[in-house]
C-alpha cells in the first residue's frame, strides 16, 4: 500500500511517500530555518504563511522524487495532533482535499506517534515493547510502546524540552539556531568535565525532566567566569552542558527500560541526532546488556515518512479518519489502547 | 464552464457553483471556528446536490484574502490542492473585489470594508464599475475607521457585514449622513464568478505558488522591520 504522509505541525514543511509502512520512497522536507533564525526561534504566524506557499510544492515533489503520480495514492496520512495550530492547519488542509478527490482514507496522526515510528521505520530490527525516548526542540518524552499504536505515557518535562535548553543556551551565547547542532559542534572542542552543571531530577524515581534550572546554572557559570576577567572558555561550557543533558537522559531512559522490563530504547527527535547522546547511549547500553536505536539522520528531525509510517500502521488497525478531521493542537498521546 | 468558488476568508465556508454567468449554487454556512472540519463535506455537499462530482467542474475561484488569517489560509490551500489533484485551472480572487462586485450596478465610488480583528482595524479599497468593468482606485487601506473616513471626498457606497456600523462611524467623522450601504457578506458565487470570466479568458494562477493576501504582516515581522527602519533612521540622522 502506498502512503502519502504530510506533517506541517512546527517549521517544517514535509511530505512523503512510504510503501506498506516500510520503504521510504521519497521524504521531502524543507525546513524554514532561515526565516526564523533572526527571531531565535519558531515564529508561529510566520511558519503558517511558509507553509502555506510551499505545501503544494512539497507533495508535488515527494510523488515526483517517488516516481509515482496522485493517482497512485492508497491513502493520505497528515499530523493533525500536537503542534502549532496554524500550522496544523494546512496540512491537514492539503490532507484532507486530497483524501476527499481521491477517494482514499485519510488518518489524523498524533505527531510524537510519528516520532515512534521514525525509530521502527528506520530499524525494522527494532523490538516490540520497546521504550521510547522522544527529544528535540519541542518535546521531551517517554514513552512505553507494547505494540503497534499501543502506547504507556511514561513522563515528560515539566519545564523545557531537551532541545529547547539548546536553543536557549545557544541564544544566550549567540551561537545561532537551532541550539542542536551548533552545541554539538563546538562541544567536540571543549572539556565536558570543565564545569559539573546540575543534573535536574536524576535521583527522582519518577520518569520526569526539567532542564529550565541547567539552563540558569550554565548562564550563572558564564557570569562568573566573565567576572574573573579571563578569556570565555565557550567551548568547554558547550561540552559541559551537553554531557549534564545527555547524562539525564541516558540515565531516565535506561531507568524507566528496567521498570517496563524492556530492554530495547529507541531514540527519536531533533535531538537524537546529537552525536555526543548516540556515543553515551550506545556504551551505556552495552554495558548494562541494553540495546539502543537510533532513526536515521533524515528521520530524526519532523519529517511526513514517519508520518506516513504511523498512518499505514493505524490503517491496518481499521483506525481511519473521515472528512471532519479537524486540529487538535495540544493533546497527550493516546493512552486509551494501552493495556 | 462550470467554477466552484470557495471563501473561508471569514470563518464561514462559502462555496458557489457557476456556469458562465448563471449561478447554480450560493452557499454559505456559519463554521463557528470549523471551517477546516466542514470544508470538504460543505463542497461535497454542493456538488452532490447539483448532481456532479469534482471531475464536471471546469475550474476553481478562492478568494484570497484579506480576512481571518487562518481562515485565507484553509480556503487557498483547499482550492490549491483541488487544482493540483484535477489538474484544472485556479484564479485567485481578493475578497474586497468580491464584496465590492456586489455593488457592480451602482455609479458612485463602491468601497467594501472588512473587519481586521482586535482594535476595530478594518481592510477596505475603492473601486468603480464602468461598462461593466470594475476598476481598484488606490490602494488597499488597512486601519481604523476615522483613517478610512479621511479617504472618502465624494459619494460613496459602503459595502459590508454589519455595514450600519461602519456607515455611523464614518458619518459622524465626515459630519454627513448620506452614505448610502449595502449589507453584504462574502459570496462564494460572487467568487466563482469572478474567476470564471477570468479563466474563460485563459487567465489563471501558478497554481503551487498561490497564496493568500494577507495585507498585514504578521506581528513578528512587523516588529524586524518597525527596528530595521529606527536604525536606518539613526544611521542617517
Ligand atoms: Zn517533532
Amino acid at each position: 500500500m502506498l502512503v502519502l504522509g504530510i506533517e506541517t505541525s512546527c517549521d517544517e514543511t514535509s511530505a512523503a511517500l512510504v510503501a506498506d509502512g516500510r520503504t521510504v520512497l521519497s521524504n521531502i522536507i524543507a525546513n524554514q530555518l532561515e526565516l526564523h533564525r533572526k527571531y531565535g526561534g519558531v515564529v508561529p504566524e510566520i511558519a503558517a504563511r511558509r507553509h502555506t506557499e510551499l505545501i503544494g510544492y512539497v507533495i508535488n515533489e515527494a510523488l515526483d522524487a517517488g516516481g509515482r503520480t496522485l493517482r497512485d495514492v492508497e491513502a493520505v496520512a497528515v499530523t493533525a495532533k500536537q503542534g502549532l495550530v496554524g500550522s496544523l492547519l494546512v496540512g491537514v488542509a492539503a490532507a484532507k482535499t486530497l483524501s476527499y478527490m481521491l477517494r482514499v482514507p485519510l488518518i489524523g496522526v498524533h505527531h510524537i506517534e510519528g516520532h515512534i515510528f521514525a525509530g521502527m521505520l528506520s530499524n525494522p530490527e527494532l523490538p516490540l515493547p520497546h521504550v521510547c525516548l522522544t527529544v528535540s526542540g519541542g518535546h521531551t518524552l517517554l514513552v512505553h510502546v507494547r505494540d503497534y499504536c499501543k502506547y504507556e505515557l511514561l513522563g515528560g518535562t515539566v519545564d523545557d524540552a531537551a532541545g529547547e535548553a539548546f536553543d536557549k543556551i545557544a541564544k544566550f551565547f549567540d551561537l545561532g539556531f537551532p541550539g542542536g547542532p551548533v552545541i554539538d559542534r563546538l562541544a567536540t572542542q571543549g572539556n565536558r568535565k570543565a564545569f559539573h552543571f546540575p543534573r535536574p531530577l536524576l535521583k527522582a524515581e519518577a520518569n520526569y525532566f526539567s532542564f529550565s534550572g541547567l539552563k540558569t546554572a550554565v548562564i550563572n557559570a558564564f557570569k562568573s567566569e566573565l567576572a574573573s576577567g579571563e578569556t570565555l572558555p565557550l567551548a568547554d561550557i558547550a561540552a559541559s552542558f551537553q554531557e549534564a543533558v545527555v547524562d539525564v537522559l541516558v540515565t531516565k531512559a535506561m531507568r524507566a527500560a528496567k521498570q517496563c522490563g524492556v530492554s530495547a530504547i529507541s531514540v527519536t527527535g531533533g535531538v537524537s541526532a546529537n552525536r555526543r547522546l548516540r556515543e553515551v547511549f550506545s556504551a551505556t547500553c552495552k554495558r548494562e546488556d541494553a540495546s539502543v536505536y537510533f532513526p536515521a539522520l533524515s528521520l530524526c528531525t519532523d519529517n511526513a515518512a514517519m508520518i506516513a509510517a504511523a498512518g499505514q500502521a493505524r490503517l491496518a488497525l481499521g483506525q481511519a479518519d473521515d472528512m471532519s478531521l479537524d486540529v487538535i493542537p495540544n493533546v497527550p498521546l493516546e493512552v486509551q489502547h494501552a493495556g | 464552464m462550470l467554477v466552484l468558488g470557495i471563501d473561508t476568508s471569514g470563518y464561514a465556508n462559502a462555496i458557489g457553483l457557476v456556469d458562465g454567468e448563471r449561478v447554480l449554487a450560493d452557499f454559505a454556512f456559519a463554521t463557528r471556528n470549523e471551517s477546516l472540519a466542514r470544508i470538504t463535506l460543505n463542497v461535497d455537499n454542493v456538488l452532490r446536490e447539483n448532481g456532479l462530482g469534482l471531475e464536471d467542474i471546469g475550474g476553481f475561484g478562492v478568494g484570497l484574502g484579506p480576512g481571518s488569517w487562518t481562515g485565507i489560509r484553509i480556503g487557498v490551500t483547499v482550492g490549491k490542492m483541488l487544482a493540483y489533484g484535477t489538474g484544472k485551472p485556479i484564479k485567485g480572487i481578493a475578497t474586497l473585489e468580491a464584496l465590492a462586485y456586489e455593488a457592480r450596478d451602482v455609479q458612485k465610488l463602491v468601497c467594501p470594508i472588512i473587519g481586521a480583528g482586535a482594535g476595530g482595524a478594518v481592510y477596505a479599497a475603492f473601486y468603480r464599475f464602468q461598462n461593466g468593468e470594475i476598476h481598484h482606485e488606490g490602494d488597499y487601506y488597512v486601519g481604523d475607521i476615522p483613517g478610512l473616513a479621511d479617504l472618502i471626498t465624494e459619494p460613496v457606497v459602503l459595502v459590508a457585514t454589519k455595514v450600519a456600523e461602519y456607515r455611523d462611524a464614518i458619518c459622524q467623522r465626515l459630519k454627513s449622513d448620506t452614505i448610502e450601504t449595502m449589507e453584504k457578506a462574502l459570496s462564494g458565487a460572487v467568487v466563482a464568478r469572478l474567476a470564471a470570466a477570468h479563466l474563460e479568458d485563459g487567465r489563471h494562477d501558478d497554481t503551487l505558488a498561490l497564496a493568500p493576501l494577507y495585507l498585514k504582516e504578521s506581528t513578528a515581522r512587523a516588529f524586524v522591520n518597525r527596528y530595521r527602519k529606527q536604525v536606518q533612521a539613526t544611521q542617517q540622522g
